[in-house]
């Protein structure tokens, strides 16, 4: 922790506004988890559900019939589904940029947003790892793809971009899901302690793993933390750029570029910085979380959102440019082709949203106008989806023989089952908001005034609980 | 790259449009790519399809083994026994109006599962075409009548030898009073015999032949020409230029697969030294011919006459004054210039559409050329009931005189397809007792008192004369499946009431043709071979009259001219359904049009022009009013089509003959007047406002600039004899790791040679036999999910209104440095040894990633079980040497590989290596212009690494370096200099 004098603590934003107390903090997000569940609450998880079941029964659907419902064909045998599925992963990438990334370079504004950001990554992987698995023609053979010892003589192909999918894919879940948990530890403990019913009593004993918040608990508690946040830093930069890959080291006009992991990576923190924004301000208005959740944390991440703009704008252009350059003729064709071809009106829909919203945000104004980011941020995952659509479908529909170009249009399944896929996502984050502590309690009490151990010295008022409790 | 593209001077563009930038052209390229193509009124949709195909599983019980009883020989030296798993082949004749095809049937275990050409019969030289190759899957098609029907009610054929018999007592006595048959025109001994015969015994009754489209034009033409019914039989490999009047030899016109061979033939090259032949082609719609003419002038179907007669002029024979409005003049005169260089050495031919006047001056042309006796023999029709459309005619007035109280209708189906005008339903209806023998409960069996079921002719002994001459048999490959009877068998009932097996009344008529010698010893050799070697009648040189032709010119031809308010309409065939008789085969409907690349529907064609006059668009429902009828029909923009003229295709809206062909298209036949059958004046077009979803293969292609298919002119191919080779600059390909050498043992490799390749779609069917292709349906193939292994990207070139037409056949190219190989997560596509790109089926989990890796886009997906519910008769057209791929999974192109392991194994057995020739593809085997040739390129005496030494090979993408094993050889035309602007 820095020195910090009261003066420079003025004249800074507080990060936490309201005059909070460790006690006001545990009070206000705890009592979410345990007051009486607001109707609102079971209005839109009965939404979130029904569109989930919508997917379920869409996906069922697609199994019993075959991957004909949805509208791939030859030569676009790519379709929403791997869209979505890149979508969905960019969207996961914002929770462990903001709790790794962040937190090894002491950015304490993440502690009001890093708990949902990581629950957000944790579901939009769920609803990402389901595309590739129900997109492949024979789902009841899937299993081929792991390296599994097997009798039959089979063993995957290690050169394919898609095994390297599954397992970075693989690995980023687990890992993200372990530094989720960890980080909920101390957060279940206060949960149990503050348990006023048998069943919470057992259940948040039995998943704070024994908590008590001693020094030595804290101790290797914080190592552990930093250490998996350093494991989680690498895997922020590998899964997107792996993903990229499938699309890279492959022939197709449009997809064999270099560019695509960077380019990946940062659309990625772009789109999950957006969704992020997205749910804080839900949440942050449903529940009066404004004290916490501040401004000040909502204009880092709309300065986060530009910057990251602003690359994927250049990544744009940079193709463009390369296209001209290689003096590759079918790579010409594609980038021309994309901007004025048949799916012009996609492209155009990406760069709006992706590089002319996000210039909004050079406005101080605007950036910290809850309104105008609220759209913003819509409008920023809906220019990341086409740009995964852009990428995927316009390469494929056009590329080398013109003989077998094709348009490409969706069924009323693909777009069921994307939109199932955002109600399972809602419907997973409401039963976290609702039963889980959606603040980090334990890191945001860490970044009050009363935490600097100087603050009691220079004052003296003895007011603040105890560190952890 | 563009630089060197410019070499020969073409720039290829997309189907109509991007030339012309106009908002017109941009509104047709927006409908290229429509953006409502969600439900379809589609005729049969894969749902119902799979739904209907299971229903037929009542048929199961056919499935047994089903051997013929009587002996029949196989091709190849008899075996005592079927070895399981080895195939049989026999020779047999498909016969097809006055066609006779010599085919090899591959027989498994006693089921008949692919068809190939005789390569002892003239008509086919071991070749094939569309019809031949989809016969196979006419055999097993479950929708084909399975019992005799009295006035709609099941009844067996006892019953009706029985009716018969009672009824024949009657027409003893008044020796055929009031008895009437109607047949479609045949040239067969035994039918002729019997026909005879039923003249003899009834020389009362009369006898009509119809069929919609025919050779009757031909031969009308030479009785006006000479006074005989002559049959021109035409050698293309001897002619140096050709000049074909609406003749679409390569494709529609009959003795099509000598045509497409002896032309290819003619313009072999091997080296820039080599001389090619020149094709001159005038037509009105854009067909095969036309895209492989070197010239090519469009002309609305009436127009031909006109140039006919300027053409017997400019060579000397007199022949009055035609219409020369709309006729190119410096190209006439260039064309008969060229022609009389090359008397003896030239050949004209005209098409079935045209009228007997340009037939009988088209014999005129080739005898003042001297072509006749050497590019175009004669020979005299024998054993043939000629078509006579004269007849149907006659037969109303018979009705309606009350002449005829009973018809026999054999084979056709005059309801659906006589000319609208006549009526035939109310003829028919007139007559009391009718009985009809058809292939399927057709649109007349619907209409008369008895149906009876025809056997295939797969199923049924008779015999053929082609039309050079040749006679051979008909051996059945399997007992009739559905209980049919032959029409030598029906037609000998009719005679005496006996009921005797084809076997029987074929014989019988041979003991008089094998008249010297063992008579046994020669039937086995005549079923053995498949064709009687001597039978072949001499031929002559016919004397003509021009002086008659020339009177009945000035008699019977008036000029017309055409407007967008006079339109002419030509009708023409389909090269799939043929007159409608094949609409019932999936194969056939789904196959994409060669020249439009449709599949599942006709269309009425019609030029860029006079739809931009008449304001039309692709697939906007037209309303064609035509002498008092109307149809309406989508329309479909067709470069290179002459303005003011609009093609119908015939064949299609059935309504009776099952669950494929029920209700796709409209019907044309709804319009056709009976006096011109091809063609006419004055129809007038409207808008109805609708539009009607057409499920096309490849509109949104063009070639973009790149050099796909490569093409030079004769002369710039003398100048630049590696032009293929110099259109794409790339710097060298390197690897970054060793690669692979493939320098072992067997190396399995292709070419194709776009010189000789015509665009006739025989390898993509024969292909869909060999290797258990499944049809998907309309609205899938709309959706781009057409399964065919290989494919005739087809692109034009030039101006819209007079373009020129390319063709490139497109199967996986087998890639050395395969893309496809190295994305699959499960390894379940992988090379071997022999340089196979292999498909595992059983591995693959369907991730469709290889199909997104494949520059080529060759690579098919089973995004339905297409093949778990076939009926089970339809199960036995399979080749059981090929996998039946189930849903999920990737398929595509082997290079046969089950026939590379079949030879392979047997040449093991005998301890030697496989020999150049041995391993043959199906598509190869198939195509009768020679332009697709497979082997060992490890072996550098094989045909095909002589055929990758020459200097047009190129590789298509060769710059992504993924090392294709199938290359191609560049297109050379051969333009007359003097027509070169």
């Amino acid at each position: 922790m820095t020195k910090t004098s009261n003066r420079i603590q003025i004249a800074e934003t507080p990060l936490i506004t309201g005059n909070q107390t460790f006690s006001t903090i545990t009070d206000k997000v705890s009592s979410i988890t345990e007051q009486k569940t607001p109707r609102m609450w079971y209005v839109l998880f009965g939404a979130a559900s029904s569109l989930a079941l919508i997917m379920f029964s869409l996906i069922g659907y697609l199994i019993w019939e075959g991957v004909g419902v949805w509208g791939v064909q030859i030569p676009v045998g790519w379709g929403w589904a791997i869209v979505n599925f890149v979508f969905w992963v960019g969207i996961g990438h914002a929770g462990t940029l903001i709790s790794a990334v962040l937190f090894l370079f002491r950015q304490k504004w993440r502690t009001s947003i890093n708990r949902f950001a990581e629950a957000m990554t944790l579901f939009a992987v769920i609803c990402a790892l389901i595309f590739p698995g129900i997109h492949v023609g024979r789902i009841w053979v899937a299993y081929f793809m792991f390296p599994i010892p097997n009798s039959m003589g089979m063993w995957p192909n290690f050169r394919s971009p898609l095994l390297w999918d599954v397992f970075a894919v693989g690995t980023y879940f687990s890992v993200s899901l372990m530094f989720w948990y960890v980080g909920l530890i101390p957060d279940l403990a206060s949960l149990r302690d503050r348990a006023k019913n048998k069943i919470r009593k057992i259940f948040f004993g039995i998943v704070s793993l024994g908590w008590r918040g001693g020094n030595r608990q804290w101790k290797h508690y914080e190592l552990a933390y930093l250490l998996l946040a350093g494991l989680s830093t690498p895997l922020v930069l590998s899964v997107h750029s792996v993903v990229s890959t499938d699309f890279a080291t492959s022939v197709i006009p449009g997809w064999h570029t270099t560019i695509f992991p960077p380019y990946f990576v940062a659309g990625a923190i772009f789109s999950g910085f957006a969704m992020v924004m997205t749910l804080a301000l839900v949440a942050r208005k449903i529940y009066g979380l404004e004290h916490l959740i501040t401004l000040r944390h909502l204009e880092n991440m709309n300065k986060i959102i530009l910057v990251t703009g602003m690359m994927v704008g250049y990544a744009y252009s940079m193709e463009f440019f390369i296209a001209w350059y290689s003096g590759n003729a079918y790579e010409k064709f594609t980038f021309i082709n994309r901007a004025f071809g048949q799916y012009a009106w996609a492209y155009w829909i990406m760069i709006s949203c992706n590089v002319i919203i996000p210039q909004l945000f050079w406005s101080k104004k605007l950036r910290t106008s809850i309104p105008v980011m609220f759209v913003a941020s819509i409008f920023v995952n809906i220019g990341m989806w086409f740009e995964r659509f852009v990428i995927t479908v316009t390469s494929l529909a056009n590329d080398f023989l013109p003989s077998s170009w094709d348009y490409y249009q969706p069924t009323f399944v693909d777009i069921g089952t994307f939109m199932g896929s955002f109600g399972l996502f809602f419907a997973l984050f409401l039963i976290f908001i609702r039963f889980l502590p959606l603040i980090a309690m334990s890191e945001v009490k860490g970044v009050l005034p009363q935490a600097d151990p100087l603050y009691y010295g220079h004052n003296g008022d003895g007011k603040g609980e105890k560190h952890g409790k | 790259m563009k630089d060197k593209n410019k070499l020969n001077g073409k720039d290829y563009w997309r189907s109509l449009d991007q030339l012309a930038d106009t908002p017109e052209f941009r509104e047709f390229l927006h409908r290229e790519f429509p953006e409502n193509a969600s439900e379809l009124s589609s005729a049969v949709s894969r749902r119902k399809f799979l739904t209907l195909m299971g229903a037929s599983l009542a048929f199961a019980g056919l499935a047994g083994c089903r051997r013929p009883v009587e002996k029949i020989i196989p091709y190849v030296n008899a075996p005592e026994n079927v070895t399981p798993g080895i195939p049989k082949y026999y020779a047999t004749t498909m016969p097809f109006g006055l066609s006779a095809y010599g085919l090899l049937v591959e027989s498994h275990e006693g089921r008949p599962t692919k068809i190939e050409g005789n390569e002892l019969h003239p008509s086919t030289l071991g070749k094939s075409n569309i019809l031949t190759q989809a016969a196979i899957l006419g055999l097993y098609d479950p929708d084909r009548s399975n019992s005799p029907l009295q006035n709609g009610n099941s009844k067996s054929w006892d019953d009706f030898i029985a009716y018969w018999r009672s009824e024949r007592e009657q027409f003893s006595d008044n020796r055929g009073q009031g008895l009437a048959v109607i047949s479609e025109s045949f040239a067969s001994p035994t039918l002729y015999r019997l026909y005879t015969d039923f003249k003899k015994n009834y020389p009362r009754a009369k006898w009509f032949t119809y069929e919609p489209l025919s050779d009757e034009n031909i031969y009308s033409g030479s009785q006006l020409a000479t006074g005989k019914n002559y049959q021109p039989v035409y050698d293309y490999a001897k002619a140096k230029v050709i000049l074909s009047l609406d003749s679409d030899f390569l494709l529609t016109e009959n003795e099509n697969i000598t045509a497409n061979r002896g032309f290819a033939a003619g313009r072999k090259l091997e080296t820039e030294k080599d001389s090619m032949n020149r094709l001159y082609v005038v037509e009105n719609n854009f067909s095969i011919t036309g895209g492989m003419a070197d010239h090519r002038l469009r002309l609305p179907t009436s127009k031909i006459i006109d140039f006919c007669t300027a053409l017997m002029n400019e060579l000397g024979i007199h022949m009055g004054k035609p219409d020369l409005s709309s006729i190119d003049k410096k190209w006439l005169q260039e064309v008969a210039a060229d022609l009389k260089k090359n008397k003896g050495n030239s050949l004209v031919v005209a098409g079935k559409k045209q009228p007997t006047v340009v037939h009988a001056m088209v014999m005129a042309i080739n005898n003042v050329l001297g072509n006749a006796g050497n590019s175009v023999t004669y020979i005299e029709l024998k054993d043939a009931v000629l078509p006579r459309t004269e007849s149907i005619r006659d037969l109303k007035t018979s009705v309606q005189d009350k002449e005829i109280n009973t018809l026999i209708i054999l084979d056709g189906n005059p309801v659906f397809n006589a000319p609208a005008d006549l009526e035939f339903t109310h003829i028919l209806k007139k007559i009391e007792k009718t009985v009809h023998l058809s292939l399927y409960q057709d649109e007349t069996s619907q209409l008369v008192n008895w149906h009876l079921p025809l056997a295939h002719f797969l199923e049924s002994w008779g015999d053929a004369r082609s039309l050079n001459g040749t006679v051979s048999v008909m051996q059945p490959l399997i007992e009739p499946l559905f209980g049919g009877r032959s029409m030598a068998e029906v037609l000998n009932l009719l005679i005496n009431g006996e009921d005797l097996r084809g076997y029987e009344i074929v014989r019988s008529t041979w003991k008089s043709i094998l008249k010297s010698g063992d008579f046994e010893f020669n039937w086995t050799k005549v079923l053995h071979d498949g064709l009687f070697a001597n039978s072949q009648p001499i031929k002559e040189i016919p004397k003509i009259s021009a002086a008659k032709i020339e009177l009945y010119l000035s008699k019977n031809h008036r000029p017309e001219k055409l407007s967008a308010e006079n339109i002419e309409v030509v009708f023409q065939q389909s090269p799939a359904v043929y007159d409608g008789r094949f609409a019932n085969n999936g194969w056939l409907q789904e196959m994409p049009d060669p020249v439009t690349k449709l599949s599942w529907d006709n269309t009425a064609l019609i030029s860029p022009n006079t739809a931009k006059e008449l304001n039309l668009k692709n697939e906007d429902l037209i309303k064609i009013d035509y002498k008092g009828r109307s149809v309406e029909a989508p329309i479909w923009i067709m470069p290179g089509h002459a303005d003011y003229s609009i093609t119908l295709t015939l064949g299609y809206g059935r309504k009776s003959v099952g669950r494929i062909g029920n209700y796709v298209g409209y019907d044309a036949y709804k319009i056709r007047p009976a006096m011109n059958l091809y063609f006419g004046v004055g129809a007038v077009i409207t808008k109805t406002g609708k539009t009607y979803l057409l499920a096309n293969t490849q509109d949104h292609g063009s070639m973009e600039g790149r050099p796909l298919v490569r093409e030079a002119s004769i002369e710039e191919y003398k100048k630049h004899p590696e032009f293929a080779k110099e259109m794409v600059g790339h710097p060298p390909l390197k690897s970054l790791w060793e690669e692979q050498s493939y320098d072992e043992g067997y190396q399995w490799g292709m070419t194709i040679d776009l010189n000789a390749c015509s665009g006739c779609n025989a390898c993509v069917i024969a292909c869909q036999s060999e290797n258990n292709i499944p049809i998907v349906g309309k609205e899938q193939v709309r959706k781009g999910r057409e399964m065919h292994w290989i494919r005739l990207d087809r692109y034009f070139s030039g101006g819209l209104s007079e373009p020129e037409m390319v063709y490139q056949p497109v199967a996986c190219q087998h890639c050395e440095n395969a893309p496809c190989e190295q994305v699959c997560p499960v390894a379940a596509t992988v090379h071997d040894e022999e340089g196979l790109n292999v498909m595992a089926y059983n591995r693959c989990i369907g991730t469709r990633y290889c199909s997104n890796n494949c520059p080529y886009k060759v690579r098919r997906f089973n995004f339905f079980n297409y093949t778990n519910e076939y009926p089970e008769v339809l199960k036995m057209a399979q080749n059981p040497d090929v996998t039946v791929r189930s849903r999920g999974v990737m398929e595509k192109c082997t290079f046969c590989t089950q026939r590379i392991n079949s030879v392979k194994i047997t040449a093991k057995n005998k301890g030697e290596t496989v020999k150049d020739g041995d391993v043959v593809t199906a598509c190869q085997q198939s195509c009768p212009a020679d332009a697709i040739v497979f082997g060992n390129i490890n072996d550098p005496k094989s045909a095909v690494s002589k055929m990758k030494e020459l200097n047009r090979e190129y590789t298509m993408l060769g710059e992504l370096n993924v090392k294709t094993r199938t290359t191609y050889l560049a297109k050379v035309r051969n333009p007359n200099p003097a027509l070169m602007d």
